[in-house]
């Protein structure tokens, strides 16, 4: 409660209040009066005390009604004003933020932010719909939970109960920040005549004003309007309560890579990048686990992180950490974990799913040297199949290259495009018939120029000693990626239509002293190994919070079922199991999806990795401003409470008084 | 308006004024009444159960030695050789003691309870001086008991007027004491007749036992004043602080309805509880308001309460 002129009330209690008690002491000198005698007014005195409590009180009620209503008028003078929100007739639309930053604990008697928010939101309620009789509010506020999108927990409803219901429903996320979709919603729900939950029909009012709890970190605020303009002075549109605070702790597993080298497919490479968000460096424990048991555990250095010189923009410090290969001839699920403890848990692990080593099938069509049959024999594949060009072009024809990975061409080319389906091929000489290839004559002699070293066909493929005694003279199109360039013009290119992926090289490795160098065995290895795991990656397809879980599942799967992170199990049940789709993902974690399959009626598993998209919600320092479109909004300083002046009520209490103070008089007078 | 409670009247300064002639005559109608037959000093108008000298013969009884020989029935002694001694009925005279309470505290109210107690006791005495009662008045108050004793007939009347008209109401009461003086000063039998407000702080359970003691009739006759029974109605009001004429003794008051009411309901407790007390050791009690008149209380309600008759 505050008073606007405590000072005027005290001088004027000062002045009036002693001289009534003066008055009233003066009043109370009795009358004598001779009695015969005291002997029954004692008792009836003594009666009246043990039977009135408050007998006392009673005795002197007329002060005290009269000093009541002083102070009243005292009261009133000294203009007190209460705390609470201003009665808010129109609509409220609460935003809470239930991003993966909002699980960050850099609060204070809160488990979370994201706690804290709701608590904030709580109070935010109390304040507008439970001021009691002296500021009540007959606005209607709706809430949405939002973070990569936007769930709107209750319409707009002026019922206090219903409100808070709706804010404990709000659970935590690890969804990225996007208010876009909540701005749509709040926008929807006042512009669109029907209710989109309740289905019923409603009339269009003034647009909502807003208010943000959030940490700030809102990846497409700015792209955002305040669309509403302030209808009175004081009133604020929008409000942003900030939640967070200004320097957390927050150290980012963002990103995991798993392989399985070339030469031992059995073994598994496994990189992580870490980012620092701290302005300070940091040393932190790293964990490797995999099916749950430690494998490693690396201490890593990371570098504070710094202010870009250009924007100001805090960037964030980083390191990798590579872990020695370890031996894993089956697959497995893999996880990194930062050990350190900070702010934000969702950002300290990243897993990905390990599938068992793949072998490829090769088909090496029209062989007429045992050179490349040789290298590629040297690899380790599933199998190798020795096609002549007929045998090719019947399989082609009956779309029955579908069980090789890659097709090798050793001085063929297909006569026609019909008979390039989508696949990959390395090819030797000829040019295949494709769009972007073509052939324009021969060559003389050349050497080679350069080259793409980090193309994974050129890895470690040094062509500095390769001389080329003849070869075929290509003029490739825009899109060909040219690998490597002789003195002639593209001696090796990649080229991408889609589902076909194709390796050339245009010239015989036996018009050349290639075969002689330790790079040609290189270069088809990497090729070969390169075509072949295009698209299947080392690693399972991981997955971000957000987005659906596709997969593809026979045809006859039953029984299926969803193993969430935290250990539900949601039974689905597609129409079709081979495009089954599943989402949006809340959480980061593993899931894990099993069906039966009722050919030998074996429950089969698969795993599926989900972390956190990106590494915007990393960075955990609350935004003292948000730059909503053209505005900066800053964070609502204390609360958005007004105040309510109690004078009126003192007065009405004051004459309310002097009424029954009156009525007090004349009563005792009357006898 | 006249001050609450102090009397406005004029004190009697004649006995024509204590009790006047229209009065006097019809009291010559009226005797004092008891409920007993009481055995008295002097022969009067009363039957006694005392085997005396009248002429109503009462009974028979051996004769033994010493008893006077006038009264053998020579008769019997000659038909049955026994002696006999005749017995007569007896009448004897009546006793009246009347008290009446001169405390400071009696000379209050409208009308002054002390006026009125002395017109009662000049009545009463009136009463049994006409019927030939020994008359015996006392007057009590802290300072001890002042008696006017046995007077008989009527020609004592005037001696029993001026001294009553000489009674100056002052100090307390000292009712226990007094009680007890009266009672050890009284002899034989009678009635007794108390003339108070019975408003004792010191309590009159005491004194009344002294009196229950002998073989007295009791009559216990409260005088209130109008103000003491109804103060609200008698124009009491305000913030008082009262005092006590008898002892000096303070109580602050803010009169209201509710204090009023309790002070009536302690009042109605306080005579209930004389009363009470009176009955269990058969005194008989009666409450008289000063409002009330001496024709309408000697003619018709001491008659119906059985003290005149």
């Amino acid at each position: 409660m505050n008073w606007l002129t405590p000072m005027t009330g005290a001088i004027l209690a000062a002045v009036l209040i002693p001289p009534l008690i003066l008055l009233y002491f003066l009043k109370l000198r009795r009358r004598p009066q001779p009695i015969a005698c005291t002997l029954l007014w004692k008792r009836t005195i003594e009666d009246l005390h043990a039977n009135a409590p408050f007998q006392r009180l009673r005795r002197s009620l007329l002060l005290f009604l009269q000093l009541l209503a002083l102070l009243l008028l005292v009261l009133s003078v000294m203009q007190p004003q209460i705390q609470a929100s201003r009665p808010e007739a129109g609509k409220l639309v609460m935003l809470i933020d239930n991003s993966a930053s909002m699980t960050a604990t850099d609060v204070e008697d809160a488990a979370s932010r994201l706690e804290v928010a709701k608590q904030r939101a709580r109070d935010r309620i109390e304040s507008i719909y439970s001021g009691g009789w002296l500021t009540r509010s007959a606005g209607e506020t709706m809430i949405v939970a939002f973070s990569d999108r936007a769930e709107p927990t209750a319409g707009f409803s002026g019922s206090r109960q219903e409100l808070l219901a709706a804010i404990d429903r709000i659970r935590p996320t690890h969804g990225q920040t996007e208010i876009a979709e909540a701005l749509k919603l709040a926008r929807a729900h006042t512009s669109n005549p029907v209710d989109p939950i309740t289905g019923e029909a409603r009339p269009v009012g003034d647009l909502p004003r807003l208010e943000l709890f959030s940490d700030g970190r809102i990846s497409d605020i700015t792209d955002q309007v305040i669309w509403r303009t302030a209808d009175a002075e004081d009133e604020r549109p929008f409000v942003y309560h900030r939640i967070g605070s200004e320097r957390p702790d927050n150290v980012a597993i963002t990103a995991i890579e798993a392989q399985r080298p070339y030469d031992r497919p059995t073994t598994v490479e496994v990189f992580a990048a870490l980012l620092n968000h701290n302005e300070s460096s940091v040393s932190c424990d790293v964990q490797l686990s995999v099916d749950l048991t430690t494998m490693a555990v690396e201490e890593v250095a990371i570098p504070a992180a710094t202010a870009d010189p250009d924007t100001g923009a805090l960037l964030p410090g980083r390191n990798n950490v590579v872990f020695t290969p370890f031996e894993q001839p089956r697959g497995a699920v893999i996880e990194v974990a930062n050990l350190r403890d900070d702010d934000l848990a969702a950002d300290n692990i990243v897993r990905a799913v390990v599938p068992p080593p793949r072998q490829l099938t090769i088909g090496l069509v029209a062989p007429r040297s045992f050179l490349l049959r040789s290298v590629l024999e040297g690899m380790s594949l599933k199998r190798l199949e020795l096609l002549t060009a007929g045998q090719y072009e019947r399989l082609a024809e009956a779309d029955g290259l579908e069980a090789y990975d890659v097709i090798v061409f050793d001085r063929y080319a297909p006569p026609t495009a019909d008979l390039m389906p989508p696949g990959r091929y390395l090819t030797f000489g000829p040019a295949p018939p494709v769009e972007g290839l073509n052939e324009y004559g021969e060559g003389a002699a050349q050497i080679v120029l350069s080259t793409r070293g980090e193309h994974p066909a050129l890895r470690f493929v040094n062509l500095d000693q390769l001389f080329i005694g003849d070869c075929r003279l290509l003029q490739p199109a825009d899109d060909v990626q040219v690998l490597a360039e002789g003195t002639e013009g593209p001696i090796i290119v990649a080229v991408s239509r889609g589902a076909m992926q194709i390796i050339h090289v245009t010239f015989d490795p036996l018009d050349t002293n290639w075969p002689f160098l330790r790079s040609f065995v290189t270069f088809v290895f990497n090729a070969v190994d390169y075509l072949g795991h295009i698209g299947a990656g080392v690693t399972e397809q991981g997955f971000e919070v957000g987005e659906a879980l596709t997969t593809r599942l026979p045809a006859t799967a039953s029984n299926i079922e969803l193993t969430l992170p935290d250990g539900t199990v949601e039974p689905l049940s597609p129409g079709d199991p081979s495009r089954l789709s599943w989402g949006p993902i809340r959480l980061t974690g593993i899931y894990a999806l099993s069906w039966n399959e009722p050919e030998t009626d074996e429950i089969r598993k698969r795993f599926f990795a989900v972390n956190l998209p990106g590494e915007s919600e990393g960075r955990l320092d609350a935004a003292e401003n948000l730059a909503v479109g053209q505005e900066t909004v800053a964070a609502a300083t204390g609360d958005t409470w007004g105040y309510t002046p109690l004078w009126p009520w003192a007065i009405a209490f004051c004459l309310a008084v002097l009424m029954f103070e009156w009525w007090v008089y004349h009563r005792k007078t009357y006898v | 308006m006249p001050d609450f409670g102090v009397p406005t009247q004029t004190p009697p300064k004649r006995v024509d004024e204590l009790i006047g002639s229209d009065l006097m005559a019809r009291l010559d109608q009226v005797d004092v009444m008891s409920r007993k037959i009481f055995a008295g000093k002097l022969q009067g108008e009363r039957r006694s159960k005392k085997r005396g000298t009248s002429v109503e013969f009462a009974d028979y009884r051996h004769y033994v030695h010493g008893d006077d020989l006038r009264f053998i029935d020579w008769n019997i002694y000659a038909r049955l050789d026994k002696l006999f001694l005749k017995m007569f009925l007896e009448e004897e005279d009546l006793s009246l003691l009347i008290a009446v309470d001169v405390s400071a505290s009696m000379h209050w109210g409208n009308p002054s309870k002390f006026i009125f107690n002395q017109r009662l006791a000049m009545a009463l005495g009136y009463i049994g001086l006409a019927n030939h009662n020994r008359v015996t008045l006392y007057a009590f108050n802290s300072d001890g008991v002042s008696p006017l004793p046995n007077l008989r007939g009527l020609r004592r009347t005037r001696e029993m007027g001026e001294w009553l008209l000489r009674l100056e109401p002052s100090g307390g009461s000292g009712f226990n004491d007094a009680m007890r003086a009266i009672a050890l000063s009284r002899q034989g039998k009678g009635v007794m007749v108390i003339l108070s407000d019975f408003m004792l702080k010191e309590g009159y359970e005491k004194g009344l036992r002294y009196l229950a003691g002998g073989g007295f009739d009791t009559f216990c006759m409260q005088v209130l004043s109008p103000e003491e029974v109804d103060p609200g109605k008698h124009g009491l009001a305000g913030d008082l602080r009262l005092t006590d004429v008898e002892d000096e003794d303070k109580a602050e008051i803010t009169v209201s309805a509710a204090l009023l009411k309790r002070y009536k309901r302690n009042l109605d407790t306080y005579c209930g509880k004389l009363r009470e007390f009176c009955v269990r050791r058969g005194i008989m009690h009666i409450t008289i308001d000063t409002d009330t008149s001496l024709d309408t209380l000697l003619l018709d309600y001491l008659r119906k309460r059985g003290l005149l008759k």
